[in-house]
């Protein structure tokens, strides 16, 4: 009991006094965990979107499609009770294509007539709101998020001429939005292409009536079709069920083909997503190991004087593992809520994927693992230095000052021709080589980063889909603008996360090199120029991250978008460059001059206390 | 006075060799109500509590009192290192309490040299690095700065130790290499901190030596110490306490004939 | 001078009284200064009559200059030197007359004792600084250094002892 009190009150004491850099590891291992959190919810998200959508609306295992006059189709019923099908839904009058007017603009979208009672196959599940009713449309969610559309705003259906047919007088009807619903149905490519020969690749889909169908049907004045969804007693045969009836009039997809598909829309946002979280998740990394590297060789030295004041091993270990797991369970905590909280923002955008399930969950396995992630944190930072110091001898690990700083023969030589900042400034570099390497990593994944998203954002693609190559590209695109804003998050997420670092960086060499700074002063070296040789010292190492990362960043386009793109334009890449450094200038200052500032008398005593 | 005036080297002996100390002189270092104090309410500390000091060009004055009484922050301060709470400062005839940092800076650079118990050498830097290190932060070439090093490596009796690192030599040898730094820029002041208080009396002896020639030479000299022996070395010696000077007894002026009674050789 | 260093001086050879003064030179360094050559005929003189040496050579010498006299030790001279030799005494310092005399100022109320002690103190460390002088003139290890350093010892441990003196005193002023 006595011994419990006396762990925490050690373990609280020496927190309260090295505060700040316990707030910094604390905000190190938030943003670790809450990146994982994320990672781990968009993991899911992405993993498998078009199974859980059909999973939840009883998708269809085979769509089929017949082009019709009004009066209703001629072959589709005859599948209805074709060997193997054991259920279906329809056939569904699909009035295309129909003018969605919203807020005055007009898009093409797909009207299905659909009866106010659940279908057995196909029944798209509702996001928000009710089942269509009369006068009431309800929209499939991708469209919906496209156009922002919410329960309860109002619409206009019907022909607004844009599509070849005259528009008459009352051509458009008005329709409240009653419903958002998603569903694993895809029409066949033939509808598809017909609707949009080079657009977007999906059509957007509502539901309406089939009174409302028929009425959209005849004022728009195309070709009708009627769909028929059907359940098979054996859905992986529907690839060889759909060869065996498709013809001329009626076409057919299997839901294999359909999730191929939907697998190709998401493709483009999933590699985003699942690129961008490694990135972020490498960059939490390496500013979680930057401190607590750090923090390790401190640690040593505490140990040992623990023990030189007659602390048992078992009771020393228990300080230290005492106060990282406080640090590392309140950040697991913290990074989870952020994570949580943040997670939207990256998978709206996802979940609003054709066949999304929805938004992503915490779910206990995400917690379990973040925890434990945090937690192996805290065990490497307790058990490494309590097992060096137990090797150490209590006056060895007493005596060594945190690791002896690295003599950079060539920097030194190469230093003193150089102005006094540039000078000091490249020593201080060259005596903490494992962090130089770590900040310029972590440069260079930032520019790599941000390379990556100039070359999407100035370049015009081309994807294959199942209907054509479809070019992809330019603002105007939703698709694409719809990546570029999961792009422009996950930028700020990773330039957010590499200043820290960079900060971070700053703040340890400050505390590293406080006693040769505090020398170099005393032998006349101004505060500014002392800060001035601390910033010179970062730009050092991120002066070749930043160089590194720009062929970092067209590799990664080149390999996470599979193709090659034309080179990106110089004047870009030198500002992103430039940008950078004087970005990791303006934030290493703030430390650097808080460092430079300390009383070099008090620096001074407390070295030799 | 016979002190040894063996210098080695070319160049130092071109440097300017300074009267030594002559009473009534213009002071080097003047200050007036000199304080510093920490904290506040109950926790104040008056670390250096008005004291009043003069330093004459040349002179070399030891500071000695019991620990805690405000040695080193006297130091300090004279040296721009901290800045004091209260009081005037003049090195020649700049008053320095009040300049910015820069300007403090500039005159640690030019005119001051410090030397501390703990050494305070660059780890990674060799004795000879060390030593040029003040010449480059003062802008000379650096070819400049490696013969100006080498010959006060020389001077100090460390030449042959040049490339080695502070942690391959003795801790004489390491304060000596910081006298050497400290001498770097030729300043007009000198301020060591207790220089021998981690040096067993051998090391002690090599280090009295070198002040002793320094001074003889000139210097300008104000040297914190528990030790007599270095305190002896002095023109004066000021006793601190509480902050506060307590005693100054001039130490110039023989007694040379009474040296045999010391040892029974008297009439 | 004591009789029996300059007794023992000659226990080597038989020598002149110039050559003793140069061996006690080499041995005391600067502080052989404050010896006068009389003072080794007049202790020369004190040992021939008390029948510890004898003067050699011929007394038809006509030469009567003292420095040219070749001096020897008789059988009783040597067995001085080497009772001399096994003596053991140890010069005492006489710390209890000034111990005392700030007892005796301080209850007289006649003197104040950390000014006496301030006094003693300036007076050592002046000895101190000029002992260290001739000490660091000294060749390294040369048996004149040795004694220097030996006087440097004793001075600092004399001001260490008036420190503790000082420190005392203070402290008894300030209970009372
Ligand atoms: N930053 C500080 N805050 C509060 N008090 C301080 C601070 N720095 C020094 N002091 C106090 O100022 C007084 C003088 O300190 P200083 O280091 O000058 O003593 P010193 O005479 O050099 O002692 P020593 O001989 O042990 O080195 C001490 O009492 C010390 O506790
Ligand atoms: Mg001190």
């Amino acid at each position: 009991m006595g011994r419990a009190r006396l762990v925490c009150r050690l373990a609280a004491k020496d927190l309260r006094h090295h505060r700040a850099e316990a707030a910094l590891l604390l905000l190190a291992i938030v943003a670790a965990t809450a990146t994982l959190t994320v990672g781990l919810a968009l993991h899911g998200v992405t993993s498998n979107p078009y199974a859980a959508t059909r999973a939840d609306t009883k998708g269809p295992d085979v769509v089929a499609v017949e082009m019709a006059r009004p009066g209703g189709p001629s072959q589709l019923t005859a599948l209805e009770h074709a060997r193997g099908v054991t259920g279906y839904s329809g056939p569904y009058l699909l009035a295309f294509p129909t003018s969605l007017e919203a807020d005055g603009h007009s898009d093409p979208v797909m009207a299905e007539g659909r009866a106010t009672a659940a279908a057995p196959v196909d029944q798209p599940k509702l996001v928000s709101g009710r089942w269509v009713g009369h006068g009431g449309v309800v929209v499939e969610r991708s469209l919906a998020d496209l156009l922002g559309l919410k329960v309860g705003e109002s619409v206009r259906l019907g022909n607004d001429g844009t599509y070849g047919t005259p528009a008459g007088p009352g051509s458009m009807r008005r329709f409240e939005v009653v419903g958002i619903a998603v569903t694993a149905a895809l029409q066949p490519s033939s509808v598809a292409t017909y609707m949009h020969p080079t657009g977007f690749p999906e059509p957007g889909l509502v539901w309406v009536t089939r009174s409302a169908a028929a009425e959209l049907a005849r004022v728009d004045g195309g070709p009708f079709a009627y769909t028929l969804n059907l359940k098979l007693a054996d859905a992986a045969a529907a690839p060889a069920f759909v060869t065996a009836h498709e013809t001329n009039v009626v076409s057919l997809t299997s839901w294999q083909s359909m999730s191929a598909r939907a697998g190709y829309i998401v493709s483009v946002e999933r590699e985003i997503l699942l690129t961008a979280s490694w990135l972020l998740g490498l960059l939490a990394l390496a500013s979680v190991a930057l401190l607590v590297g750090g923090r390790m060789e401190q640690r040593t030295r505490r140990v040992g004087l623990l023990k030189a004041v007659g602390a048992t091993p078992k009771l020393v270990t228990s300080v230290l593992l005492g106060e990282q797991l406080a640090l590392a369970l309140a950040a697991a905590a913290l990074g989870l809520v952020i994570g949580w909280l943040a997670s939207p923002l990256f998978t709206n955008p996802g979940a609003s994927l054709v066949g999304a399930p929805g938004s992503p969950a915490l779910d206990v396995s995400t917690i379990a693992i973040v925890i434990a992630a945090a937690v192996a944190i805290a065990l490497v930072a307790t058990f490494v230095p309590a097992i060096r110091a137990a090797r150490r001898s209590t006056v060895r690990a007493l005596a060594d000052a945190p690791r002896q700083p690295r003599r950079g023969r060539l920097s030194i030589a190469v230093s003193s021709r150089l102005p006094v900042p540039l000078l000091l400034g490249m020593r201080i570099a060259s005596r903490r080589r494992r962090r130089a390497l770590l900040s310029a990593t972590s440069i260079a994944i930032t520019v790599g980063a941000l390379v990556a998203v100039l070359m999407f954002r100035e370049q015009t693609h081309f994807v294959e889909t199942a209907g054509g190559l479809y070019r992809f590209g330019g603002p105007g695109d939703p698709l694409w603008e719809r990546a570029a804003t999961v792009m422009l998050v996950f930028t700020v997420a990773l330039v957010a996360l590499a200043l820290v670092n960079a900060i971070f960086v700053t703040w340890a060499t400050v505390q590293d090199a406080r006693h040769a700074m505090a020398l170099d002063r005393a032998l006349g070296s101004s505060p500014e120029q002392v800060t001035l040789a601390v910033v010179a010292a970062q730009l050092l190492s991120a002066l070749p991250g930043a160089f590194a990362g720009v062929p970092m960043g067209i590799a990664l386009y080149i390999v996470a978008g599979r193709h090659t793109p034309s080179a990106p334009s110089p004047l870009s890449l030198v500002a992103v460059v430039l940008l950078t450094l004087v970005a990791v200038a303006a934030l290493t200052a703030i430390p650097a001059r808080i460092g430079a500032r300390q009383s070099v008398a008090e620096v001074l005593r407390a070295e030799t206390a | 006075m016979n002190a040894p005036m063996n210098q080695s080297d070319g160049e130092l002996e071109r440097a300017p060799v300074r009267e030594p100390y002559r009473a009534g002189e213009e002071p080097l270092v003047r200050a007036r109500r000199l304080s510093k104090r920490y904290g506040k309410g109950d926790g104040l500390v008056r670390a250096v509590d008005e004291v009043d000091l003069e330093v004459a060009a040349g002179e070399a004055v030891a500071v000695m009192g019991p620990s805690g009484c405000g040695k080193s922050t006297l130091l300090h301060l004279l040296g721009g290192l901290d800045r004091p709470s209260d009081g005037e400062l003049w090195l020649g005839d700049r008053r320095i309490d009040q300049l910015s940092e820069r300007k403090l800076a500039e005159m640690r650079r030019h005119d001051v040299g410090f030397v501390f118990q703990a050494f305070h050498l660059m780890d990674e830097l060799t004795a000879q690095e060390n030593v040029e290190l003040p010449a480059l932060l003062a802008g000379r070439s650096p070819r400049q700065a490696r013969r100006r090093a080498r010959a006060l490596l020389e001077e100090v009796g460390l030449a042959d130790r040049a490339r080695h690192l502070p942690c391959a030599l003795s801790g004489g040898q390491r304060q000596r290499v910081a006298i050497a730094r400290a001498l770097a820029n030729e300043p007009r002041l000198v301020l060591a901190d207790e220089p021998t208080g981690n040096l067993d009396s051998t090391a002690t002896l090599e280090v009295l030596r070198l002040f002793e020639r320094l001074h003889a030479r000139g210097l300008t000299l104000v040297i914190v110490t528990h030790d007599e022996r270095i305190a002896a070395t002095a023109d004066r010696l000021v006793s601190m306490r509480d902050g506060a000077f307590v005693d100054e007894m001039p130490l110039v002026g023989g007694t040379r004939g009474r040296l045999a009674d010391l040892v029974g050789l008297g009439g | 001078m004591q009789q029996e260093v300059v007794l023992a001086m000659l226990a080597k050879e038989p020598s002149q009284g110039y050559q003793l003064r140069a061996r006690l030179d080499e041995a005391l360094g600067p502080l052989g200064e404050s010896i006068n050559a009389g003072q080794i005929y007049v202790t020369l003189g004190r040992l021939e009559k008390a029948g510890l040496v004898v003067r050699e050579g011929a007394p038809t010498d006509r030469s009567d200059r003292s420095d040219r006299k070749v001096y020897e030790l008789t059988p009783a001279g040597q067995a001085r030197v080497t009772e001399w030799l096994s003596e053991v005494n140890w010069p005492k310092p006489d710390l209890a007359e000034f111990h005392l005399k700030l007892v005796a100022a301080a209850a007289a109320g006649l003197a104040d004792p950390i000014s006496i002690i301030d006094l003693q103190r300036r007076e050592l460390l002046r000895l101190l600084r000029d002992v260290q002088r001739e000490a660091m003139n000294e060749q390294e290890a040369s048996d004149s250094g040795l004694l220097l350093e030996g006087i440097v010892l004793r001075l600092q441990a004399d001001l260490r002892f008036l420190e503790a003196c000082e420190r005392a005193w203070t402290d008894r002023r300030r209970h009372l």
